[in-house]
């Protein structure tokens, strides 16, 4: 039971941490990409930029617009950060350092990721805004459809390691990571493209950036709620750099260096080629969007699939 | 017919993705040049030898021939002269920050060089009574030389 | 649903403004815009939020003294502006200029050019998503093209360098090898926009076959410029009607193919790299002497009128200049290519997505202070 509670605070501490440390790396990221140098100012090249934010954040006013739908405009931005942190309970940090080692851990994930797309709904609805509901409705058809190709290509490494739980996963590439046979290769793309889409960055971030005209489905949102959909954005976006290094690139095996530096490292790269695509790529259009998950992703994942069970049965 | 389709369709995906892989290449590349900008009040941009800031003038060397007042196209400079033993000696010189647009003509049509542009370029003020210059006054612009680089 | 059901439904247009402040550097334009759901039936641009009235101005400001306004026109190639007004004066006046003032304008014309459109081809790739990277590139490329300028006239964006008669400032000392670096420099520069943006399967996906502006109704619009050639028009002033020394130049023309946003943008890309060649070129038989000119003279030309046109990077930029024997012109009207460009757009956008009007609105390149003047 202490445990359980050491662990629990343990990974709320670091979930805290990285989603600052991210958004500073996000800023420095983009500013080298682009020739100059980021956020210089507060403490040594910015560090201590994500602080200056929150505190920003915290001192704004707190606008509710007049004719929204109360209840679900306040629940939406819980739902935003609540179900990336659940999700975290089941990433495998290190050998041991798993907080709960469910046996269907993977699909746990996945069905706690999907109520994300409640929330972006709910935000859209409750603001009470013709712009912020097509927004909403737009990311969670984007949403929905993406998650078909992302699941598919997650069932290719389940059939391979034989097991839903997530430790079993990454014991099963102790040999060699999972990305070196040439399906999970083609799996693995998939799932980078379907999860840049699930978590709305580019190049699929209609919802944020360009929604008929104004912000999106948050555009309603000031101070702190604004704050809770950002957190929730960086929060989701290291739990899926965290789960295509434990299905794909081997977890936390690796030689010398203790398991976790492995598991961290492996996962900031990862994150590092999702801002290295984010600042690089135009973004696509709606329709095209759609259209790319469903005739292009979609029988990709499937033809994968089938290849994958004919390899294992041979 | 639908293998055709598939083959297209692959080929296309191939071309598609190797179009993105080398934007990738591009800004990748540029992650490792060393960045251009420069952090504004430590470090300032020294300004060219010709560049045109403010108007400045050497009250010594005008001889009071008004071409600069008939040049200038926004009529910012006023300029009044008294007679004093027989010669004409400046008495008022007064010139409006806010309507120069800094083209630089007075500084061209003057024939001995007695009005130019000086280099401060940070010239904001917090007055509106502090962007009329009376270019006689020798300390007319102390307060931004101590800010802006000569 | 029976039919009783049906009835009830009915869809409407509905108005949206697009307003005048707009999150892209194309100025204050403001476009109603009629839709159904998602496709466009309908689009008005409202134009005249810049408008200064420049052009009455000019009739209480002498030849020269109207200038530092030209300038002030398409602000982002002054030089350009600069050199087609101080033109027509000249031919009112019947005055000729010396060679080397001939090439340096040529130089300062073609540098200028290469700036202007890598502030189109910046904001085209913003507007369509690559959020700042290639912004941030051309900008980063413009500013040494601004650079020199800052040597050579004394200023970064309205330059007032041309003079009737010659030009300002004679060219510094030391300012060809920073020009030839430049030059070396732009080249591989243009080679990568190529890797990032222009084969790139999602930029394509936006641009390809979006805004198709088929070659009569660009002629009957009187669009000009890149715009025109990206329709297939083979149309260029400094080759059709040369002026300055460009007949002496070995450029090409680039000429697109559909008419569609991606022809307007690799026309402008190619032009850059003509651009090139041109001032290479003028920079290698510069003769001596000297181009610069007294002011302080107040011109008073003869009775007449006259109408010259130069190739400004948005278009054909003309001056219609009515003397009538004083100091100040009668008249001076401006033909802006962006007002003629801005005129087709209601044309392009039917039927297409809200998301595609800010594809083509970056692909014309307009610009609001030429429109407005």
């Amino acid at each position: 039971m202490l445990m359980m509670l050491i662990a629990g605070i343990a990974v709320l501490a670091f979930i805290s941490a990285s989603a600052m440390f991210l958004i500073w790396w996000e800023r420095k990221v983009s500013a080298h990409i682009q020739s100059r140098f980021g956020p210089m100012r507060v403490g040594w090249h910015g560090v201590l930029q994500p602080i200056a934010d929150a505190v920003k954040l915290l001192l704004k006013e707190d606008i509710r617009p007049a004719e929204a739908d109360k209840l679900v405009w306040w629940l939406a931005p819980f739902f935003a950060v609540v179900p990336p942190v659940m999700a975290f309970a089941a990433i495998p940090f290190g050998k041991s350092l798993i907080p709960k080692d469910l046996n269907v851990g993977i699909l746990y994930i996945m069905a706690i990721s999907s109520v994300c797309v409640i929330g972006i709904f709910m935000a859209g609805w409750g603001s009470n805004n013709k712009y912020s509901l097509l927004g909403g409705m737009r990311s969670a058809a984007q949403i929905v459809s993406y998650e078909i190709p992302m699941i598919l290509s997650m069932i290719t490494v389940v059939m391979h390691a034989n097991s839903l739980s997530m430790q079993k996963i990454v014991e099963a590439q102790s040999r060699h990571w999972n990305i070196l046979h040439p399906n999970m290769l083609l799996a693995a793309l998939v799932y980078t493209i379907a999860a840049t889409a699930e978590v709305n960055r580019a190049p699929f971030d209609i919802p944020e950036a360009e929604s008929e005209l104004v912000a999106g489905f948050h555009t309603e949102y000031s101070g702190m709620k604004f704050a809770m959909f950002f957190i929730g954005e960086y929060t989701n976006l290291f739990i899926i750099a965290a789960i295509s290094t434990t299905l794909f690139f081997g977890g936390w095996h690796g030689p010398f260096l203790p398991p976790v530096v492995w598991f961290l490292s492996k996962t900031y790269l990862c994150i590092f080629i999702w801002m290295w695509v984010r600042w690089t790529f135009p973004r696509a259009r709606v329709d095209q969007l759609m259209a790319f998950a469903w005739k292009v992703l979609t029988p990709i994942a499937f033809v994968n699939l089938a290849i994958t069970g004919w390899l294992l049965l041979k | 017919m639908v293998i055709i389709k598939i083959i297209k369709l692959s080929k296309d995906l191939v071309i598609g993705a190797w179009s993105l892989i080398k934007g990738l290449v591009i800004t990748l590349k540029n992650c490792f040049i060393p960045a251009i900008t420069l952090q504004y009040p430590a470090q300032k941009q020294p300004m060219t030898g010709r560049f045109r800031g403010l108007v400045d003038l050497h009250p010594e060397k005008c001889i009071i021939c008004y071409q600069c007042v008939k040049i200038c196209p926004v009529a910012c400079l006023a300029i009044a002269h008294k007679q004093e033993n027989n010669k004409k000696v400046i008495s008022e010189f007064k010139y409006n920050m806010e309507l120069c647009c800094f083209c630089g003509m007075c500084q061209q049509v003057c024939p001995t060089s007695a009005i130019y542009m000086n280099k401060i370029y940070e010239i904001s003020v917090y007055d509106r009574d502090k962007t009329h210059i009376n270019l006689l006054n020798p300390g007319k612009y102390i307060e931004w030389l101590n800010t802006s680089i000569k | 649903m029976n039919t009783s059901q049906t009835k009830d439904i009915c869809t409407e247009e509905f108005l949206i403004n697009m307003g005048p402040q707009h999150p892209s550097t194309h100025g204050v334009l403001s476009l109603e815009l009629k839709l159904d759901g998602e496709m466009i039936r309908d689009c008005t641009a409202h134009i005249g939020y810049l408008h200064r009235s420049m052009e009455k101005l000019a009739e209480n400001r002498t030849y020269t003294q109207f200038i530092p306004y030209t300038d002030r026109l398409d602000y982002v190639a002054s030089m350009n502006n600069n050199m087609g007004y101080v033109m027509a004066v000249e031919k009112l006046l019947n005055l000729e200029i010396s060679d080397r003032a001939k090439y340096i304008r040529v130089i300062a014309a073609e540098l200028n050019r290469i700036a202007s459109h890598l502030i189109a081809i910046g904001t085209f790739a913003q507007d369509l998503g690559a959020f700042a990277t290639p912004l941030f590139y051309c900008f980063r490329e413009r500013e040494k093209i601004i650079d020199i300028f800052d040597q050579i006239c004394g200023n970064r964006l309205t330059y007032n360098y041309m003079r009737i008669g010659g030009v300002q400032f004679d060219l510094p000392k030391g300012i060809d090898e920073k020009i030839k670096k430049f030059i070396k420099y732009m080249r591989s520069k243009v080679d990568d926009y190529d890797w990032l943006l222009t084969y790139n399967t999602i930029f394509l996906a936006r641009s390809k076959h979006i805004g198709l502006l088929p070659k009569d109704l660009a002629i009957n619009y009187s669009v000009s410029g890149p715009n025109l050639r990206a329709s297939g028009v083979k149309w260029d002033l400094r080759k059709d009607e040369p002026y300055l020394v460009y007949e002496k130049l070995e450029f090409d023309i680039p000429v697109g193919e559909n008419g569609d946003s991606w022809d307007r943008y690799k026309v402008r890309l190619e032009e850059i790299r003509q651009s090139l060649k041109i001032v290479e070129q003028a920079l290698g038989a510069l003769p001596e002497g000297d181009p610069t000119v007294k002011i302080g003279r107040i011109h008073k030309p003869s009775p007449s009128e006259i109408y010259l046109r130069t190739e400004n990077p948005r278009g054909e930029l003309g001056f219609f200049i009515i003397s009538d024997g004083s100091a100040y012109p009668y008249r001076l009207k401006i033909r802006s290519p962006s007002f003629s460009n801005l005129a087709v757009l209601p044309e392009l956008v039917k039927g297409l997505k809200i998301a595609d009007i800010v594809c083509i609105l970056g692909s014309l390149d307009i610009l609001m202070g030429e429109t407005d003047r």
